[in-house]
């Protein structure tokens, strides 16, 4: 029997060998792929369980940090500014995932991207696992002017340096306390997601980078352009008819003017009082290609590549939609009929007319910095996209600045301050007057230090909001807001 | 090791005791200060208490079988240690019953000792373990006392204790098939069947092989325990093959668990899931699949070395306490712990099928085969089920895994085996025993 019992032992062997390799492959080969799978709540249960870095503002204000606790987990998040900067740094919920700068800087905050300096031989022995401190391109002041600018109205407010891409102001209204996502008591957390996902204002969703709105006569800037790029009009020719309805071809819905009033004249003229008849009559000049073309190069179908989850891209039309359509070329050249934008788009068509044509990458983080104060990640300023010519920039601006001199956004005048802005007012079409309230906006014209995009969403409710009026003072309290920063500059 | 004094087997046992001990309490102080930065405050009182248990034990062994092997029991110690330290991982008061459950097992290795003084004594109960195994086996069927746990009726209440009467019965049946095959083997051994290359007995010979595939298809429909139905066919299997020395059973054991399989696949729902997971668990990752891949997700977590002793996060799979211990071993210890609980495991199987080498008697040789063949199958089908590369079956995992039922009945076997090493070492020429020496004067 012993030669069987030998037997027995070498398939024993056999079947363990076996074991063995397929433990490799589990704990070695497979690893990394494992450690990524969705499922795998490993990775999110350590993140709370362990020590995360503090996030402040480019001013210095602590926005998010980790404080020990006794509960289910050692530490909890905490956001001592509650709302004001929900929609810069997101949330940290055990249930509900990470959004904002907690996810896109999960790793930096965790310390997992940051290589541990040894610093002398201990170090060799402990586990040393520094988080990373995250300081903002935000500043708390200016963040502050737009949320109480904009006060209890819904809206958003996206405020960018355009020579370095720093996103000084994004706040969206209504915001959420981001504290009540991070707590430890999951019902008490499920229960208030759900209360602000059954909010008609809906808290959650951040209006500055994820919602497309019609982006109404900002959109003019687009439309001037492709006109001006295209060579179709120049400063001086041609001088657009006073007319108070443009005739449209194949309908008869004649384009009208804000107000029934008549308007025309030369290009500055007409982008100064925002003249829907002159643009309708621009865009059917320079045709539906040009636009789009105009609108990709300010990044219309394009993501932009802030640096937060989830941004969407603004939209143009397809060119399909306009064959026998000439009615919306006319409609698109006003910011009409398809076109749709986020906040952040259009404050960056603003920085790229005051950056002579280039946008800038935006980014929400300045630096990264270990826990022994070392810079680790710093912004570095980086052109994402032409969107034209610097002398088509040139005369835009210009263009703009006439806007505020004595056009339609005059509430932007600044002593001192070269200012200019573009206005829209986009009709909603729906029962009963009704719009969003728009206005782009840049300062100082020589040395820019901010382009603003204010957004005041309109509903039965608002009535007829005119960006002038009602989006103007929002910006102008915004750039004062800048202005009064300090120079980072010596 | 033959030939060697039993005092020195015994020395070398009690050493590899203290080394079991010692890593266990480190593993333990160790997985406290990764969980709660602090020592567990039961640490020296459990200390002692595992002291205690192990030195009766091996005081036991050195009186009542000095000349037994001495690396089975520090393995087993081990085991069940490292078993402890990872149950009060997931769940502290399973880990005080389990602290209970050891003490209770200790007792009945000792009882085995003391009961148990030849291991040929035990032939002559054959058909009274034949009716203790398979009444044990149908135990939980009974309406009134069977509980379906988990959706298995595998339980019997007994008050407020639950028990897995399985894990007993698969000593009594291994003991059974030994004395049943001792007599029988040789008339099932002549082979005067043809089919093709294949030399078959007798087909009148083939009933208790049928009888064996019945029960156990029992056990697998009506219990819904793949696992035990398994094992208790691949012991008969086996030891009919080590008794007859004929791979004919071989074959035809393999070919009639295959077609018991097939048939288990495509009539059985609860079958077929296990199938289907096995295979593929991925597109099921959320609910059938769960186990399997938090299982995976564990190993992959743990890597080489593991996360540490309590810094990995048992709880999230379920049943980590009993058939999914080994993937927390596999996250906080890696690689490494993995690889060593199989090498202890791998130790024990050899050193049992060493003692059936050298037993002296055929009894003796097939009752320490099927004892082996037990710890061999069943430690290897739950850790190819956890591992995926077997379907998974639920079953403990001998020595580590949480539960009484289980933990008494490995003891028990290991005192067995014990005894029979006991007897090889007296009658090939070892030390006189002064026990034997009183049993004789008795």
């Amino acid at each position: 029997m012993n030669s069987r019992i030998r037997r027995l032992g070498v398939v024993v062997a056999a079947l363990y060998a076996a074991l063995f390799v397929q433990l490799n492959l589990l704990h070695l080969v497979r690893a990394d792929e494992y450690s990524a799978h969705p499922a795998n709540s490993r990775a999110i249960k350590r993140d709370f369980e362990q020590p995360r870095g503090t996030i402040q503002t480019a001013d210095g204000v602590v926005v998010a940090r980790s404080v020990i606790v006794n509960g289910p987990f050692e530490r909890q998040r905490e956001y001592p500014e509650g709302e004001l900067f929900a929609p810069v740094t997101g949330f940290f919920s055990f249930t509900f995932g990470t959004d904002g700068v907690e996810r896109s800087y999960n790793a930096e905050l965790t310390g997992r991207d940051i290589e541990v300096r040894i610093r002398n031989i201990a170090d060799l022995f402990v586990d040393r696992r520094p988080t990373g401190n995250i300081t903002l391109t935000v500043a708390k002041s200016v963040q502050q002017a737009a949320a109480q600018a904009l006060g209890d109205r819904r809206g958003a407010v996206v405020a960018v340096n355009p020579q370095t891409g720093a996103v000084l102001a994004l706040w969206s209204s209504p915001s959420f306390d981001p504290n009540e996502l991070s707590q430890h008591d999951q019902s008490a957390v499920t229960a208030a997601r759900q209360a602000m996902l059954d909010n008609p204002a809906k808290p959650l969703t951040n209006r500055a980078i994820r919602e497309r709105y019609f982006p109404g006569s900002t959109f003019k800037i687009v439309t001037a352009t492709a006109a001006l790029e295209t060579g179709t009009v120049t400063p001086t020719e041609p001088v657009y008819p006073t007319l108070s309805a443009l005739d449209l071809p194949t309908t008869n819905r004649p384009l009208t003017n804000f107000g029934g009033s008549s308007c025309g004249g030369n290009l500055f003229r007409v982008i100064q009082v925002s003249c829907n008849t002159a643009f309708g009559q621009m865009g059917l000049d320079v045709g539906a290609e040009a636009l789009a073309d105009a609108a990709a190069g300010y990044g219309f179908g394009q993501v932009p590549p802030l640096d937060l989850p989830a941004v969407v891209a603004a939209t143009f039309p397809p060119l399909e939609a306009f064959d026998r359509n000439l009615p919306a070329v006319a409609q698109s050249a006003i910011g009409q009929f398809d076109v749709q934008a986020t906040p952040l788009q259009m404050a960056l068509m603003a920085a790229a007319v005051v950056n002579g044509g280039s946008i800038v990458r935006p980014q929400v983080v300045a630096e990264v910095r270990d826990d022994a104060g070392e810079v680790i990640a710093r912004l570095e300023p980086r052109e994402w996209r032409r969107a034209m010519g610097s002398e088509t920039a040139d005369l835009l601006e210009q263009a703009m600045i006439g806007v505020v001199d004595g056009g339609t956004a005059t509430v932007l005048r600044t002593p001192g301050v070269s200012v200019g802005a573009k206005t829209g007012t986009a009709e909603l079409g729906g029962e009963g007057p009704a719009s969003h309230a728009w206005i782009i906006a840049f300062a100082p014209a020589d040395d820019p230090k901010v382009a603003v995009a204010v957004f005041v969403e309109g509903d039965e409710t608002t009535g007829t909001q005119t960006g002038g009026r009602i989006a103007g003072p929002i910006a102008k309290a915004v750039i004062d807001a800048v202005l009064a920063l300090p120079d980072p500059r010596p | 090791m033959r030939g060697r004094p039993a005092t020195s087997r015994r020395n070398t046992e009690l050493g590899l005791l203290v080394l079991a001990i010692v890593t266990t309490a480190g593993l333990y102080a160790l997985a406290g200060l990764g969980h709660n930065a602090s020592l567990p405050a039961n640490l020296v009182p459990l200390l002692v208490f595992f002291c205690a248990l192990l030195v009766t034990a091996h005081m036991a062994v050195r009186r009542l079988a000095p000349g037994a092997d001495g690396v089975l029991l520090p393995i087993a110690g081990l085991l069940n240690g490292l078993g402890y330290v990872f149950i009060a991982r997931v769940d502290e008061d399973l880990a005080g019953l389990q602290a209970t459950w050891t003490a209770v097992g200790i007792g009945a290795f000792v009882a085995t000792l003391v009961v148990v003084r030849r291991l040929r004594d035990l032939d002559r109960y054959r058909y009274t373990f034949a009716v203790v195994g398979v009444g044990l086996l149908l135990l939980p069927l009974l309406p009134g006392i069977g509980r379906n746990i988990n959706g298995a009726r595998l339980w019997v209440s007994l008050g407020p204790i639950n028990v897995q009467p399985g894990e007993a019965a698969k000593i009594a049946l291994a003991i059974f098939f030994a004395s049943y095959l001792v007599e029988k083997r040789d008339l099932l051994s002549v082979a005067t069947f043809r089919v093709g290359p294949l030399l078959l007995p007798d087909p009148k010979h083939l009933g208790p092989l049928l009888i064996a595939w019945g029960g156990s298809l029992v056990v697998m429909v009506a219990e819904r325990d793949l696992g035990s139905s398994l094992l208790f066919f691949a012991l008969f299997v086996v030891v009919l093959w080590v008794a007859t020395q004929r791979a004919a059973y071989l074959g035809l054991g393999g070919a009639m668990f295959g077609a018991g399989a097939l048939i288990a696949w495509n009539a059985f729902d609860h079958v077929s899931a296990r199938v289907r997971i096995w295979l593929d668990p991925w597109p099921e990752a959320q609910d059938a699949g769960f186990q399997v891949v938090q299982a995976a997700f564990a190993f992959g977590w743990g890597g080489l070395a593991g996360t540490g002793p309590g810094l990995g996060q048992p709880t999230i799979i379920p049943a980590a306490e009993t058939d999914f211990i080994f993937a927390v071993i596999g996250e906080e210890l890696g690689l490494l712990g993995t690889t060593a609980v199989l090498a202890g495991f791998l130790l024990m199987v050899g050193t049992g099928l060493r003692i059936a080498m050298r037993a002296d008697g055929a009894f003796e040789k097939l009752v320490a085969v099927g004892l082996t063949t037990i710890l061999a199958v069943q430690s290897f089908i739950i850790i190819g089920g956890v591992v995926r590369l077997v379907p998974l079956t639920g079953i403990t995992l001998p020595f580590v895994s949480y539960g009484g039922s289980s933990l008494i009945a490995n003891y028990v076997l290991l005192a067995l085996l014990l005894r029979i090493s006991d007897r090889t070492t007296s009658l090939s020429g070892g030390p006189p025993r002064p026990v034997a020496a009183g049993e004789r004067a008795r």
